[in-house]
């Protein structure tokens, strides 16, 4: 097996600049699953910056991937905002109940302070240790929730969705005030010295229509890619579920790179967007890595790897979503010691001798 | 000047297809004052017009507001036409119980697949979210349903659908059910390997499915 011989910031700058690398970007996107790692409890990353950030510096060494991203759950902002969240012992949290349930208590709502509401200290804190720790070597990122799904957890999104035909300029009020939280907590983490992904998920052609996409989606996205290219970052934008229909706009919006889910075929990514963002994904979390065998994972990076390895714009080997808590370590392994096999130059000859 | 059956049930098809909720409540009345038959209107009218609506679903051209707004329209128009239906035309709809699996509360795609099965003619007993496992079992027997909907969006409680399927088998009874399950982690593999009937990854296929497990019944 071929070692690593760079750092994941060595690897990324090189990639940027054309130059060699020892084998394309991997990012495995690890969430709560670092408790695992650990050995603790997930409903004990409550308030604990300190802890969160010893699970993903854990299972950074562990794995070895190539970005360090805090995320607990897609309900930090909401939260932070009025929403009541479930916190189960040692799982995911969900969401109990929407922060309002008429648009007529919109004035009820304010946005975050991150240094003071919610969970948001304790993922600053993380995303301070380790940025202090790993962040000479690796990227540290923070998870901004974007104003669409945050809108969601607002209101429910039984009753957002409706909104959008029956009440638009609704839609919009809840979208601002969401947009100014995810703006407060994006500014914090850059103070910090991170960088930060958006994450967007109920932006999904599974759920909203391209053309409301365009509408209620779309410019609080590019507000957001705004502010991250103001502030010189590149901005990494995942959608989950159907997102064909709207890849040209998600790299109008702003996104230099897309992290694109399992349902969807890279080869038609590279050709629709490729040359003008990065990709990354999109190997299945629940079907390969949860419950697929190491044979399972390496067979579904190679073909990932086929399909988007010449991606113009660069590609990064991902899993198609967040990993579920519970995915062995052994499948995680597998996927990078795929990738570090397959080495560079990634040639398809390569890739044939190992099919 | 009475208009026509056929212009009255095309505008309650239309009403439910084109999210016009006041259209489908005007012409249910409508249907009512001109004395045309309840169970006519519903069947020939509002449901064509969900069912379209599912179709447009099924080819990406609806998604989740459309499909959930033409239902407004829908349960709208049977509000007004459900009270006149007349007794010799209740016939006996296939039981289905539905549910999200404890552990999880994402339940915008459970309503849909019940929306369509209602639609379909199944005679829908919704759980809601995050049920506890037993209770599938317990009201399935109880109402004597023969369908079983099973959903989650989460992968950590994609093993309960199997834990309920154990149920069914432990007590004896399970081949008085058909198991559907459905939702994001789902695939026909999962389904296969826990032993449930079918799959479904929307919908419009979940109504497909259900008609395909009662063929023979619904062909009686």
């Amino acid at each position: 097996m071929n070692k690593d011989q760079m750092t994941p910031m060595e690897r990324f700058s090189a990639y940027d600049k054309g130059e060699p690398l020892d084998r394309l970007p991997c990012v495995p996107v690890v969430g709560n699953g670092a408790a695992r790692v650990l050995g603790c409890k997930i409903s004990e990353f409550r308030d604990n910056g300190p802890l969160i950030a010893e699970a993903h510096l854990a299972a950074y060494r562990r794995f070895g991937y190539d970005t360090v991203r805090i995320f607990t759950d897609l309900y930090v902002l909401a939260e932070a905002m009025g929403a009541n969240v479930c916190y189960p012992p040692d799982e995911t949290a969900h969401l109990e109940n929407s922060a309002i349930d008429d648009i007529a208590h919109i004035g009820r709502l304010q946005p975050v302070d991150p240094r003071r509401d919610g969970n948001l200290p304790a993922l600053l804190q993380a995303l301070e240790i380790a940025h202090e720790r790993v962040g000479h070597e690796v990227p540290v990122a923070g998870a901004v929730v974007c104003p669409l799904t945050t809108a969601s957890f607002l209101i429910g999104t039984d009753n957002l969705v409706r909104m959008m035909h029956r009440n638009p300029e609704g839609v919009h009020s809840l979208c601002e005030i969401a947009l100014a939280s995810a703006l407060n907590y994006a500014r914090a983490v850059l103070d910090i010295g991170c960088t930060f992904g958006l994450t967007e998920p109920v932006s999904s052609s599974t759920i909203i229509s391209p053309a409301h996409f365009e509408k209620f989606s779309y410019p609080y996205l590019k507000r957001l890619c705004d502010f991250m290219h103001e502030h010189s970052k590149p901005v990494t934008l995942h959608i989950c579920g159907k997102t064909e229909r709207i890849w040209p706009l998600m790299a109008d919006a702003g996104a230099d790179c897309i992290s694109i889910d399992e349902m969807e075929d890279l080869r038609k990514t590279k050709e629709s967007v490729g040359h003008r963002v990065r990709v990354m994904g999109n190997v299945a979390t629940a079907e390969t890595l949860l419950q697929g065998s190491p044979a399972d994972v390496r067979a579904e990076t190679l073909d990932c790897i086929r399909k988007a390895h010449d991606n113009p714009r660069g590609f990064i080997v991902a899993s198609g979503c967040s990993l579920p808590t519970e995915v062995p370590f052994a499948n995680i392994d597998a996927m990078l010691d795929t990738v570090r096999e397959v080495g560079w130059p990634v040639t398809v000859a390569k890739l044939d001798s190992m099919t | 000047m009475a208009r026509s059956r056929e212009e009255i049930l095309k505008d309650l098809a239309e009403g439910v297809l084109n999210m016009d909720e006041d259209l489908a409540v005007a012409v249910a009345r409508e249907a009512i004052d001109i004395g045309l038959d309840a169970f006519d209107a519903i069947t020939n009218g509002l449901v064509v017009g969900m069912n379209r609506a599912g179709e447009l679903y099924d080819q990406e051209e609806y998604f989740v507001p459309e499909l959930l707004i033409c239902s407004d329209a829908l349960y709208a128009g049977l509000e007004v036409l459900k009270p006149h239906i007349k007794k010799d035309n209740a016939r006996s709809r296939i039981g289905c119980v539905i549910g999200v699996v404890e552990g999880d509360t994402h339940d915008i795609g459970k309503n849909l697949v019940k929306i369509m099965l209602d639609v379909a003619g199944f005679e829908i007993y919704d759980l809601g979210r995050n049920v506890p496992l037993a209770d599938f079992v317990r009201k399935a027997q109880e109402v004597g349903a023969r369908l079983i909907c099973l959903s989650t969006l989460m992968t950590t409680t994609m093993d309960s659908m199997a834990a309920i399927i154990r149920m069914l088998e432990q007590e004896g009874i399970r081949d008085q059910f058909k198991v559907l399950i459905g939702g994001g982690p789902i695939s026909q593999a999962f389904a296969d390997r826990i032993g449930a009937d079918g799959y479904a990854d929307n919908a419009a296929s979940a109504v497909r499915v259900a008609n395909q497990l009662f063929a023979d019944v619904k062909a009686a």
